[in-house]
């Protein structure tokens, strides 16, 4: 014989509660399953369903209105040793407050036991409907509402639970609390009473005012856990030394715009890793509306030789920009020094001192801001060809990039 | 050196550090953790809101693991009455903020430093959770250890308050410059018998055992408890539980105060900043020393409770320069209030980040 899930006998329920007796019944079929006080954790929701944890010998665990199925998949999934029960306990104002926690604990079929204690009302506030008062008991509160309730356990059902059931019988309903404790997955058993403080006193038939019994089942594997071993995420090596040359004295900006799927960011980390290489430090951030495939993307890089601190581009000395999108971007931030390279296309706007090139013609829509960028940077002496082909080489989808680089090698001094 | 940005750095430490658990729900600008995350955490989930990401982190927190989320204001706004319940039943996790700017959903690709009076008010009653700021890659790495240790520790949720820029930014860095990163190990608590989850020693922190053990009856509760972790509504041991979540932090607030203070003899300014504007205050001071004038710099990186360590540095300072990217400068209110006073400067901005010569001024 097991120990008693209950500690005592005395409900803390109102009298003549149907809570009381769901939570004795409950308990019953704990220990029929052979479950120890400390084989289970009860997570306990607020309102009248949350008053159960002292009277009860196991694990405990009170939250917050409408969280406890949420919790509960938490400590689920996060319980180390096998062998233990999940179970919730929630009201109708619990479960309708955090109906997205009941189907998603049933969409994964994670191993808890949710019991509904379904009053048919919020019974601590004022006996206020809830969103599983039925329109007939609605009406026997005098209360003219015609919308329908969540029918939770076909919603549980539809989402996936191993598991679901509704008692609207009182008595000894055991062997179906038995039947979702063994349950390979989510089980939830409404249990529908009334009220003795705000329901029962027009209303003494709950055959009338409630859903019908009914249960349903899926045949589905339970969600699991898997922790498992991952590689970190970077090395801590010491760093190879650079092997490229730059001729660059002070900290250079560049601001390389164009258009989304250009290649911008690519472009510039790929500058960026050629300036580390170079023996420079580096920075490169990105910019871009929240839109991935539409509008224009730019990215800034910095090289220096001293360590950069703030990372921020007040005046580019020099802008790239490869198509309109990113000419329109970086148009105020252009100053009277700032070197500008433009694609021949751009030709129309008033840039006397620019840079041109048919970089879109040459490289296409997806290399046309490499090759701008990498012809200016290598025919200053800024970076080596090598040095920009040495981490194109290496890059996963290099293959394009190489073949832009590979053209400016006729601009290296 | 190589090219790399603050989420990488964050996500490993956190791994390395112990966490096992990342449950996400992706948000700009802190989806690069969430990528991250997939890869190097034993356990990734996606919840279907932040509600739930946070609810399923206790659990696991309960449970005995350390898990981690990133989110941004809209995010954090749907987390605060369960960090309230974190909080309460003393739970430790770890939760990554990266600032953008607001208010409402404003600009997610943009960064900010506007959620400090937030994480200070967030807490029904004032209560607070350490939140940590790192202005730069090392303390990226350093300060998720540290912040890991303080969860554990202390039993409570830390924040890293980060901001778009510190995360999203590649920068060249050498990684081996880095102290290597251990687990925190879990002490075997010291239990009484009978255990009481909320019963502490003289360090106000009571020992943690998972829920599920095998020995002891654990109970944990969001609601106002004794030690025993049941509903108490104002008894004197319920109200004594509650005044000691003030003072267990209060008490050990040394032991998590990190900060910055480059300071120089003879200087009468200080300028203080935070997070990401830290570095442009970096800068700002170099410029302001080649130029022959004398000034020191404090980064405050320890950010709630506020330590007193920092109030001991500023009041040595009569002009102070409080950089920080918001506009009514939040963490000079945080320090001072409303009241006015003389000879503190703000340099506040929005929409970009605040340069070197705008601190100048």
């Amino acid at each position: 014989m097991t120990q008693p899930i209950l500690s005592t006998n005395n409900m803390p329920f109102c009298p003549g509660c149907g809570h009381g007796v769901a939570i004795k019944n409950l308990a019953k079929a704990l220990e029929e399953a052979g479950y120890s006080p400390l084989d289970v954790i009860v997570v306990s929701d607020i309102g009248c369903a949350g008053l159960v944890d002292p009277i009860l010998a196991t694990h405990t665990i009170h939250g917050l209105h409408g969280r406890a199925p949420a919790l509960a998949l938490g400590v689920s999934l996060g319980l180390s040793s096998p062998g233990k029960k999940v179970v919730a306990i929630q009201g109708d104002g619990g479960a309708t407050i955090g109906l997205q926690h009941l189907l998603e604990a049933a969409r994964r079929n994670v191993d808890i036991t949710l019991i509904v204690l379904n009053n048919l009302l919020y019974g601590m506030t004022g006996g206020q409907m809830s969103g599983l008062s039925t329109v007939e008991f609605k009406a026997g509160k005098q209360i003219t509402d015609d919308t329908p309730p969540f029918d939770i356990v076909k919603l549980v059902h539809e989402a996936g639970a191993a598991y679901s059931s509704r008692i609207t019988s009182p008595g000894d309903f055991k062997a179906q609390f038995l039947e979702a404790l063994r349950a390979p997955g989510f089980s939830l058993v409404e249990v529908a009473c009334l009220c003795p403080s705000h329901g029962v006193k027009k209303l003494k038939d709950l055959s009338i005012v409630a859903l019908g019994d009914l249960k349903l089942a899926h045949e589905r594997e339970p969600g699991r856990a898997a922790f498992r071993p991952t590689e970190p995420l970077f090395a801590q090596d010491k760093p190879e030394r650079p092997s490229y040359r730059s001729n660059i004295k002070e900290r250079l900006g560049l601001l390389i715009a164009g258009s989304a799927g250009g290649g911008i960011q690519s472009a510039a980390r790929l500058i960026a890793n050629a300036g580390i290489l170079s023996g420079l430090h580096v920075t490169m951030k990105g910019e871009y509306p929240i839109t991935v495939g539409t509008g224009f993307s730019a990215a800034e890089v910095i090289l220096s030789r001293d360590k950069i601190h703030y990372t921020g581009l007040e005046h580019p000395d020099v802008v790239v920009a490869a198509t309109e999108d990113g000419l329109v971007k970086a148009r105020s931030r252009i100053h009277a020094h700032t070197i500008l390279v433009l694609d021949s296309k751009l030709k129309e706007e008033a840039f006397p001192n620019a840079v041109y090139g048919d970089f879109q013609k040459e490289a296409g829509k997806q290399g046309a801001a490499l090759s701008a960028a990498a012809r200016w940077l290598v025919q200053e002496g800024v970076l080596q060809v090598e040095a920009l082909l040495e981490v194109a080489r290496k890059h996963k989808h290099g293959e394009a990039m190489v073949e832009v680089l590979e053209k400016c090698k006729s601009v290296e001094v | 050196m190589q090219l790399i940005d603050g989420s990488r750095i964050i996500t490993e430490a956190c791994v390395r550090a112990g966490a096992d658990v990342y449950v996400g729900y992706p948000i700009t600008p802190s989806n690069w953790f969430y990528a991250y995350a997939q890869k190097r955490f034993p356990l990734f989930l996606a919840g279907p809101d932040e509600i739930s990401v946070l609810q399923w982190m206790a659990g696991f927190s309960a449970a005995g693991r350390l898990p981690v989320t990133a989110t941004s204001f809209p995010g954090l706004a749907l987390m605060v009455e369960s960090l309230n319940m974190a909080h309460m039943m003393e739970l430790p996790m770890l939760i990554i903020v990266t600032q953008r700017l607001g208010p409402s959903t404003g600009s997610a690709t943009t960064g900010a430093q506007g959620d400090l009076l937030l994480l200070r008010g967030a807490l029904s009653g004032g209560y607070q959770i350490p939140v940590f700021c790192p202005s730069n890659f090392e303390d990226c790495w350093n300060l998720t250890y540290e912040g890991i240790k303080t969860a554990i520790r202390y039993r409570t949720p830390v924040v890293l308050l980060t901001s778009k820029e510190m995360v999203m930014t590649y920068r060249s860095f050498d990684l081996s410059s880095l102290p290597e990163v251990k687990k925190v190990e879990r002490e075997t608590p010291k239990v009484e018998l009978p255990y009481q989850s909320y019963r502490a020693g003289a360090d106000g922190v009571p020992p943690f055992v998972p829920l599920g053990d095998a020995t002891h009856q654990v109970r944990l509760n969001a609601s106002t408890h004794g030690n025993l972790g049941l509903i108490q509504k104002t008894s004197d041991e319920a109200m004594a539980n509650t005044r000691r979540l003030q003072d267990k932090l209060e008490q050990h607030i040394p032991d998590f105060t990190f900060y910055e203070l480059d300071e120089e003899p003879g200087a009468d300014e200080l300028i203080v900043s935070y997070g990401i504007s830290a570095d442009a205050a970096r800068d700002a001071l170099a410029e302001l020393r080649r130029r022959g004038r004398k000034g020191s710099l404090l980064v405050i990186k320890t950010l709630l409770p506020v330590p007193p360590a920092v109030l001991d540095i500023l009041e040595q300072y009569e002009k102070q320069v409080f950089v920080e990217e918001n506009l009514p400068g939040l963490l000079k209110e945080l320090i001072y209030g409303h009241a006015r006073r003389k000879n503190i400067r703000s340099v506040n901005k929005i929409g970009s980040m605040i340069t070197p010569s705008e601190i100048l001024m």
